[in-house]
């Protein structure tokens, strides 16, 4: 079964594995790691804080501390942490083997490790980025912060979190596949337990809210790189950047939020002997909340020039958002009457975060009202209702490190030392962030404070360092249970429910003793050696009738498990995928200078006037070479590895019965990308209004080239249904005919816009001069890149056809490729009319 | 509605000080209120029903495995859900009328005597011009029992206006004019107050963000035609480098794109090497700032006699010098 696949003692298991549960294991130690990095920075600048005008840090670095400890928390500790519960538990509790593409999932973990890398990094490359972690503009270009203006430390921390969104998208195309094509039988969406629902509501909002973020993102690196002007200019500059980033932002509190929520539902069921109060109407609340987020975002611009239509608008929802959440607070509360209540570790954290989030709701709802929005705009009480908010979320996550510490280390904590970590944590919390409320006309990120506030800066300072030994009191617990702690049963808490609790702690590789099945209305394994592989036949095979405890102790030897398809495990290319990008990436960051020197070279009177530094830097031009060539050995072999990951024979899989894993998954990423594509258009449209529409010509200089163009990809569209045709048929030499087309025709398209290219810049229309031309170029630019990828898959398909005869037996592949290369042809539909035409 | 309701609830000329106050006592009534009754609620639960190991066997007691189900409870969830909706809900649309107020003004009448300010932000200090053309930087007189309408932009990166003590704040956006409004009182004894650094910005803008302060002067009417007066005899006569002079060079210098790095780079530079503490300030003014930090630890509504004093000027010469040496060490960080 894994003969090949090392133990977990050996460090080679970790590099290699794609394991659930060991990829769940990395996350939840990465992000715990990223805490005390982020922990760290806020005791720096807390302590900086003790006494107006504090020296520890100068200017420039308290910014870049509080600047970091807002992206670290919020990006590389919060959901990392959920997208570890979600990892070891998701597939346990919707009776799963492991995720659908689990090189996927170690891939999207490597992206975030190596993002977290780069991100410390940057701290050395002259100083990380100091713009706040909201990344304002114009403040976020170059152009505007000393430290910055070194450009490279400031760009690192940027394409550091760049890799990060990338790990989210590819995590959650993964986990979106997974819960809607694995939920063992019987177990209807509506089944599936509510750590799971949460998990799934924050993946549909990570898909489209980091979409979002992403295409930000990637604009904002464009103009730190490669010298455009979507975010240096008076014209608009600052209001994309705060509509685009909130888009993201305001989803990201629940999606940060929902992992936590889930486990209170969890955690409250369970230590209160209760099922949950009006279930149903709390998955409704979760639904409700996570489309409504989508509609919130303006509320952090109240201040901005909207006018007074929108920001009543924006306050209609953003109360409205609210309510879902007065029911699932309500919920929990009722949860306890009548129950069995427990004060064990995990029930304090999650009580107290349900303290801490009533809290947080309160002092919510006064931002609500416009009025005095205004005045708390940009002060302490925000900082202080986010966190109360937020970190209630990371009470009710540690509230999970407790509960399912025994189902992931087979061991038991010392229960004294849990509840000596709650107080101290709830003391430190409170202490830290309450005073923070009375400080209130404190503008935030400051450290030049009026002396009457001192003594509440002083308390929160405190408060910080109790908050912060409580997480050694914990690193402690945890420790000395891993060490010494007596071993845990499958199931130590009473009145648990979910199926992760049926099976040994720790689970074993494969998680179940046969096929978990809730056909009957409870879990049962169910035998299916006799190897009738009629998926058709649910609830007649043979079955272990018993109670899920008893099924276990009878179903020791899982011998029928090799008769099985064969399971892969192991593959290093994730890792080396992720090594390749991030020296690339880390090439990337320090570019400026040398994109400067292009543009010197190309326009010396426009490098005059924009007062720009060359400065041709060749050790990052060879990383970024080194970076490129390492990320297409390891993509390509990646290609070539065979990895059998397969499909759930029986499965509950509404409402996508008739999509295959890939296929759906190549639908999920392609949806992400329609929001990628839609937000650049939406900037450009944006961008173009606010200029005045007729006030911008066509920049491409041939209407007709872009017309030849349009044709070329449109017949390219036609070629690969061909191949597709071509593959269904085992046609090789028709198969290899109509992918060669394809490449072709990409080539003609690549061909005739480098024509456009070179006759615009031999006209002095460059990328960089002007916001109008850094459009066209870098949303061009961007299809561009995508036609490129495409082509090269295609040749990478044309290999493999021919050196293993591939797609003949299997034409997927084609299939998923055509989907892509569909939806790039009709992308350039859209933008043909927007920069050619109009 | 939205004509007579505002007029009901809000009495005229009501400050914004006057309106947040009551929203916010408000609220925080409420919000304790609520606050105390829920958290209460919940621990009391959570202690009444703690596990005392009677289990009732006749109960449905959840199991490993089960699909899951919901409890019991559903009518008492609506109940509290609808009472708390009820609460937010009317509490939001009463303060909605106070927005309508806030956003509306005090009233025509005072909009036409309406004393209008243009703010620019600008990395790391305040300028504020009057409707003829008279430059202040650093500082904003006003006078008392007069609308005071600002109309707020920056010239380089996105700043946020404050004035907490008057409740008025707006964002500064490079390329957009945010407006706000505030009514000072007039101050005892029919002296000028200067309220040190009682402006602040309010949104991360760089290095110097810390201390992008600026201070706010209140007057009486005709001390402040007085002192209008006299800041226009001085633009007029040249020879005094009047901050409007000052000002407005610097500004053609730093045009969106001219604005680049090198004068910032100076600034930075400059904080970083003055290691004491008063210079980790921001670029703009920092002897000036360390000034009034040093004022502001004696008394704090002091007037700018008080707050400089290097010459015998009276009040408002004094201030016009504080605005100078903000702006020649600012002009300093440029060259």
């Amino acid at each position: 079964m894994s003969e090949h696949f090392p133990p977990r003692t050996s460090i080679k298991r970790w590099l290699v594995t794609t394991n659930h549960k060991d990829v769940g294991i990395l996350y939840l130690v990465t992000a715990f790691f990223f805490l005390i990095f982020g922990g760290v920075l806020a005791l720096l600048f807390r302590v900086q804080l003790w006494s107006p005008g504090g020296t520890l840090l100068s200017n420039s670095g308290f910014n870049q501390a509080v600047s970091i400890h807002g992206l670290v928390m919020v990006f590389w500790f919060l959901s990392p942490v959920a997208t570890g519960f979600a990892n070891y538990l998701v597939p346990l509790q919707i009776g799963a083997k492991d995720l659908a593409f689990p090189r996927l999932n170690a891939l999207s973990y490597w992206f975030y490790l190596f993002s977290g890398v780069l991100l410390a990094i940057s701290f050395f490359q002259g100083g990380s980025f100091e713009g706040g972690w909201t990344m304002y503009a114009p403040l976020n270009v170059p152009m505007y912060t000393p430290a910055v203006q070194a450009t490279t430390g400031g760009t690192a921390a940027i394409v550091a979190l760049l890799l990060f969104v990338t790990s989210i998208t590819v995590g959650t195309v993964n986990f979106l596949t997974t819960m809607h094509r694995s939920r063992a039988e019987g177990l209807g969406l509506w089944n599936v337990p509510l750590f799971s629902w949460s998990w799934l509501l924050t993946v549909w909002m990570m898909l489209f809210a980091f979409a979002a973020l992403l295409a930000a993102l990637l604009l904002l690196v464009s103009d730190k790189i490669l010298l455009t002007q979507y975010f240096v200019t008076d014209q608009g500059s600052s209001l994309l950047w705060a509509h685009l980033f909130w888009f993201f932002g305001h989803p990201e509190v629940y999606i940060v939020f929902f992992p936590a929520l889930g486990i209170m539902f969890e955690t409250f069921q369970t230590f209160t002997g209760r099922r949950i109060v009006g279930r149903k109407w709390v998955i409704i609340a979760m639904v409700l909340v996570a489309v409504q987020s989508f509609l919130v975002w303006m509320h952090h611009m109240f201040l901005t020039t909207i006018n007074l239509e929108i920001k009543t608008l924006f306050m209609a929802t953003t109360i409205g958002i609210s309510l879902p959440f007065d029911l699932m607070v309500f919920s929990l509360i009722y949860t306890m009457v009548k129950g069995r209540v427990r004060f064990t570790t995990p029930f304090l954290f999650s009580l107290g975060a349900l303290v801490l989030f009533i809290l947080g709701g309160i002092t919510g709802v006064f931002l609500g009202a416009v009025v005095l929005d205004y005045e708390f705009r940009g002060t302490y009480w925000v900082v202080a209702h986010f966190h109360y908010v937020m970190v209630s979320g990371v009470t009710a996550l540690v509230g999970g490190v407790y509960y399912w510490w025994p189902k992931m280390t087979g061991k038991m904590y010392d229960e004294l030392l849990g509840k000596v970590n709650f107080a101290v944590y709830f003391v430190g919390f409170n202490l830290l962030y309450f005073p923070m409320f009375l400080a209130w006309e404190t503008p935030r990120r400051v450290f030049h404070y009026a002396d009457g506030m001192q003594i509440y800066h002083q308390m929160a300072t405190v408060g910080a360092f109790v908050l912060g030994s409580s997480f050694l009191i914990m690193f402690y617990t945890l420790g000395k249970s891993l060490v010494s702690g007596p071993d845990a049963p499958d199931n130590p808490w009473e009145f648990s429910r979910t199926a992760e609790w049926a099976i040994p702690s720790p689970p074993p590789l494969e998680n179940w003793p046969g096929r978990p099945s809730y056909a009957s209305g409870r879990l049962e394994f169910v035998d299916d050696t006799p190897a009738t592989d009629g998926g058709a036949t649910t609830d007649g095979g043979a079955m272990a009738t018993a109670d899920a405890g008893a099924a276990l102790e009878r179903d020791h030897g899982h011998d029928h498990a090799t008769a099985e398809e064969h399971v892969d495990h192991a593959s290093i290319w994730p890792f080396g995928i992720g090594l390749g990008l991030f020296i690339t990436l880390l090439g990337a960051s320090g570019m400026t200078g040398t994109v400067a020197a292009l543009v010197e070279s190309l326009d010396p009177e426009y490098f005059e006037s924009a007062g720009l530094t060359a400065n041709v830097s060749y050790l990052y031009s060879g990383i970024t070479v080194v970076g490129v060539a390492t990320l297409g050995y390891t993509l390509f072999e990646f290609g070539r590895e065979r990895f059998t990951a397969p499909t759930m024979a029986i499965a509950e899989r509404w409402p996508f019965e008739n999509v295959a894993n890939t296929k759906l998954g190549v639908w999920f990423f392609l949806a992400s990308d329609v929001v990628v594509f839609g937000a650049f258009i939406g900037a450009y449209v944006f961008m173009r209004i606010y200029a005045g529409w007729g006030s911008w010509d066509p920049v491409p200089p041939f209407t007709q080239l872009g017309l030849l163009n349009t044709y070329i990809l449109l017949t390219s569209s036609f070629t690969v249904i061909l191949a597709l045709v071509m593959a269904e048929r085992k046609n090789k030499t028709g198969l290899l005919a109509t992918l060669g087309t394809t490449v072709l025709l990409g080539l003609t398209f690549m061909g005739v816009k480098a024509y456009e290219w070179s006759y615009e810049f031999s006209h002095g229309i460059f990328w960089f001069t002007d916001l109008h031309y850094s459009m066209y170029f870098v949303t061009t630019g961007l299809h561009g890149l995508h036609v490129l990828l495409g082509l090269f898959v295609a040749v990478f398909m044309i290999y493999r056809v021919i050196s293993i005869d591939a797609y003949l037996e299997d034409s997927r592949p084609v299939e998923f490729f055509g989907l892509y290369w569909h939806f790039v042809d009709i992308v350039w539909v859209f933008l043909f009319p927007l920069f050619y035409l109009m | 509605m939205t004509t007579i309701l505002p007029q009901l609830t809000t009495p005229l000329q009501q400050t914004r000080v006057d309106v947040f106050n009551e929203i916010f006592v408000l609220f925080l009534g409420l919000g304790t209120l609520v606050g105390i009754v829920v958290v209460s609620y919940t621990l009391y639960n959570a202690y009444k029903y703690r596990d005392d190991g009677n289990h009732g066997e006749d109960e449905d007691l959840p199991v490993v495995g089960e699909l899951p189900t919901g409890g019991k409870g559903g009518r008492k969830l609506f109940l509290s859900f609808g009472l708390s909706a009820v609460i937010v809900l009317g509490l939001v649309f009463w303060s909605y009328q106070m927005l309508l107020y806030v956003e509306a003004g005090p009233g025509d009448e005072a909009q036409e005597e309406a004393l209008n300010v243009d703010v620019e932000g600008q990395a790391f200090s305040w300028t504020f011009q009057y409707e003829n053309g008279v430059e202040s930087n650093g500082e904003l007189v006003v006078p008392a029992d007069r609308e005071i309408q600002l109309n707020v932009t920056s010239i380089d990166v996105w700043h946020a206006f404050g004035i907490p003590d008057q409740r008025a704040k707006a964002d500064a956006i490079p390329g957009e004019y945010s407006e706000t409004w505030f009514i000072a009182d007039a101050p005892e004894n029919g002296e000028n107050v200067t309220h040190e650094d009682a402006i602040e910005c309010f949104e991360l803008c760089g290095a110097g963000h810390s201390n992008m302060k600026a201070d706010l002067t209140v007057m009486e009417e005709e001390a402040f035609q007085e002192w209008m007066a006299e800041q226009e005899a001085q633009a007029n006569s040249g020879g005094n480098e009047s901050g409007g002079g000052n000002e407005s060079a610097t500004g053609t210098q730093t045009g969106p794109e001219g604005n680049e790095s090198s004068a910032n780079g100076t600034d930075a530079a400059s904080n970083e090497s003055g290691a004491n503490e008063s210079s980790a300030a921001g670029a703009g003014g920092n002897a000036t700032d360390a000034a009034n930090e040093t004022n502001a630890g004696n008394e704090s509504d002091t007037n700018g006699t008080d707050a400089s004093g290097d010459d015998g000027n009276n009040d408002t010469e004094d201030n016009e010098t504080d605005g100078n040496a903000d702006d020649e060490s600012g002009q300093e960080g440029e060259s």
